[in-house]
């Protein structure tokens, strides 16, 4: 994918090969493929969540903490993201794919 | 000989002996039966999406009976073991990844439709059992079963986070509910039942386990999770890993022994019933201690006893259900989630083929956890695509967070804009 002057690739889910290549255009971009075309507050608010935990931690947060740190409904998550916290949001996060059943 | 002949020679040795001790009668038979009538090409998703001769479910028996029978010649009595150790390159093993782990779901579809009775699914098994033993593993699929014997669940969710999880949704529960005793049990003793649930349950899709613990306070279910010991699926299963598959059976077995329960329940999961129920007991050679049940079984007897009270007009729009392969033609559990979904939802329609005939979503197998092959994935979940398309139906069910994943990617791939619900999710929404 080009976004700007920048070449991103992508394994064969959709995850970033080169997590340290993204940027809010690149999350904007996933996220079209994602079928969000305008990335809310809300939804940066857990992006940014996400990629903030994930340096620290080198995995993808859990659903509960996202909600309770962000005060987000479980409910509105997969309203927000519908491919779910792991292909939906970590994807537009730039993470690798998390392992196993995902 | 160069590094790599002599690691070939190597690894082929160790496949020989594990090929010479998982070939029995039966296998024997499977693995020389295959007359290439090529019946099987049409009944296969992975050929279907993608027509190629490797697809075709004959030829992946024919690789893997290849390799079998070089193995034969070389414990003939002509050839002596450096020649096989020629024959058996790493380039031969490197087909055969991709051929068992790549190429196949073991769905056991082709199986049912052959003119000979062969059974594919279980000759891909052979084929993976072998490379199981020589480390050759896809990378995806080994980590996670890396993950499941070294933190006990295949995402490696630490066992506080399953505790606070549970706190999180009880707290969510008793207010949905509006009732304070709803919740969520964690290692508690002498409950009736011991729950087992995905991990992706308690890491990204959480609302399956909350719909669980709901209706199971709506039925006056004694049950727990155990933090230590929750993981209902088996990647050990999937990677043809029997060591390991046995060692997962083992912990459940000692947990459900050391919490003092009558009963095993099994989230939704079509590998994890299949192996708990059917394969565990001759990996841990001996009989469970405790009756094992699907929670769809449990679901069922609540419903047709009166022990809740469902209302299907809660569950208005049209619903289908998909058939995990393991759960239902390897499984043979095809009925309760059928009794369930008419008694919850309005307008519940099948699609078609389905049942012990359905068609794998493409994710089986361990598919999900190789990203090396996502876009074959993709293209053989074509063929359920279509199936979904023709149901008009609004919402998915399927009894398999696996499935679940595959079918949601195919919504978005394939733009059928239908939503996927576990079972219990449906009666959830349903309760009076």
């Amino acid at each position: 994918m080009q976004v700007n002057s920048k070449t991103v690739e992508f394994d064969k889910d959709g995850f970033m090969t080169d997590p340290s290549l993204w940027d809010e255009k690149v999350a904007s971009a996933i996220a079209a493929d994602e079928g969000i075309d305008n990335l809310s507050e809300t939804h940066w608010r857990i992006v940014n969540f996400i990629r903030e935990y994930w340096k620290e931690h080198d995995l993808a947060p859990p659903v509960r903490l996202i909600c309770k740190e962000l005060g987000v409904g479980v409910r509105d998550l997969y309203k927000l993201f519908t491919s779910g916290p792991a292909r939906g949001a970590c994807r537009v996060a730039g993470l690798p794919k998390p392992d196993g059943c995902v | 000989m160069s590094e790599r002949d002599t690691d070939g020679a190597r690894i082929a040795e160790k496949a020989c002996e594990t090929l010479a001790g998982s070939i029995r009668g039966l296998a024997a038979y499977h693995l020389n039966a295959c007359v290439r009538c090529g019946l099987c090409a049409e009944t296969c998703h992975v050929y279907q999406g993608e027509p190629v001769p490797e697809n075709h479910p004959g030829a992946k028996v024919a690789k893997v009976a290849g390799y079998y029978r070089k193995y034969h010649t070389l414990l003939g009595k002509y050839a002596p073991r450096f020649v096989g150790a020629k024959d058996l390159t790493l380039q031969l093993l490197d087909e055969l990844i991709e051929t068992v782990y790549g190429r196949c779901t073991a769905c056991g579809r082709c199986g049912i439709h052959c003119s000979v009775g062969l059974d594919v699914a279980a000759v891909i098994q052979t084929g993976r059992n072998v490379l199981a033993a020589v480390g050759k593993v896809p990378e995806g699929l080994q980590r996670t079963v890396d993950n499941q014997i070294e933190t006990g669940n295949q995402m490696a969710v630490p066992p506080e986070e399953l505790l606070s999880t549970a706190e999180w949704l009880a707290d969510d529960l008793k207010v949905e509910m509006g009732d304070d005793d709803a919740s969520v049990y964690v290692n508690q003793k002498g409950k009736r039942a011991l729950y087992l649930v995905n991990p992706r349950e308690v890491k990204f899709f959480p609302l399956s386990l909350m719909a669980a613990a709901g209706v199971f306070h709506a039925a006056g279910e004694s049950w727990t999770i155990s933090s230590k010991v929750y993981d209902v699926t088996n990647y050990g299963f999937f990677s043809g890993d029997a060591q390991s598959a046995a060692e997962l059976t083992r912990r459940v077995v000692e947990e459900a022994k050391a919490l003092a329960v009558e009963e095993i329940i099994l989230s939704e999961c079509g590998h994890g019933y299949r192996s708990f129920r059917w394969e565990g007991p001759n990996w841990v050679r001996e009989e469970y201690p405790v009756r094992v049940r699907s929670v769809l079984e449990l679901l069922d007897e609540y419903i047709v006893t009166g022990r809740i009270k469902v209302d299907p007009t809660k569950n208005d729009e049209r619903v289908t259900l998909h058939d995990p392969c393991n759960l239902v033609r390897h499984g043979g559990l095809s009925e309760p989630q059928r009794r369930v979904l008419r008694a919850v939802t309005r307008d519940f329609v099948e699609m078609t083929p389905n049942r012990q005939d359905n068609f794998c979503c493409g994710g089986g197998g361990g598919m999900l956890s190789m990203s090396e092959y996502g876009d074959r994935r993709i293209a053989s979940g074509r063929v359920k695509a279509d199936q979904i398309r023709a149901t008009g139906a609004k919402i998915v069910a399927t009894p398999c967070h696996n499935c679940a994943d595959q079918l949601l990617e195919l919504s978005k791939r394939y733009d059928l804009g239908v939503e996927i619900r576990a079972v219990v999710e449906l009666v959830y929404s349903s309760l009076c």
